[in-house]
């Protein structure tokens, strides 16, 4: 390989490494803060609050039942 | 400039800088081994001084691109804070401070290219610093 070739090839190395270096930075920081960032966060109150509120509308339809079959001769 | 932060880190935007700001000092270390190899203090078989000093480049223009909208983010959302956050605020303008006089240096004031290792560590100690008195905190926190 001649010199200009070498020159190249190791330029590219070398950025290829930065690259690397940047992947795993990434992935590694993104593990640390883990699935507690705000938008999960945020996802998962209104997961629950969607719970919530479909737990609280069963059983107000079932009062209504109740109270149905009871008013009703 | 809030809402376009917001919009665009989907409501992250300190977990987001957390991790520009680790990948800018990661390549720092970095940067510090292609200039070793690129003065001739190391001299791996498979670098060149050559390849090592474009490769410094190349990076050096990544960094600079990340810390500006990193610090873009920071004043914008969070704008000078005082108290705890002093050390941060400091470093960081220091930092950019020190970041563009190396860019001159390196770009128009060839003049004073004999102080580019002297400048060079300095942008890397406060760099290390910005990211200690910030990221580093955040991570250590969790």
């Amino acid at each position: 390989m001649d010199g200009a070739r070498l020159n190249i090839a190791q330029l590219i190395g070398s950025l290829v490494v930065a690259a690397a270096i940047v992947a795993v930075v990434i992935v590694a920081v993104t593990a640390k803060l883990g699935p507690t960032s705000t938008a999960e966060l945020e996802a998962r109150e209104e997961a629950r609050d969607a719970r919530i509120d479909a737990r609280e509308e069963r059983l107000e339809q079932r009062e209504e039942r109740r109270e149905d079959r009871t008013e009703a001769p | 400039m809030e809402d376009l932060i917001d919009s665009l880190t989907r409501g992250n935007p300190t977990e987001v800088k957390v991790v520009l700001a680790s990948v800018v000092t990661a390549l720092a270390v970095y940067q510090l081994v292609l200039i070793a190899v690129g003065y001739g203090k190391l001299r791996p078989p498979f670098l060149g001084a050559r390849p090592a000093s474009l490769a410094h480049r190349a990076s050096g223009d990544a960094i600079v691109a990340i810390t500006v909208v990193v610090a873009v983010m920071c004043l914008s959302y969070y704008g000078f804070e005082e108290g705890d956050k002093a050390l941060h605020m400091v470093a960081g303008t220091a930092l950019l401070v020190a970041l563009a006089l190396k860019v001159a240096v390196v770009r128009r004031l060839h003049g004073l290219s004999r102080y580019l290792p002297m400048i060079g560590i300095t942008v890397f100690a406060l760099l290390v610093l910005t990211w200690v008195s910030s990221a580093g905190q955040f991570l250590a926190d969790r």
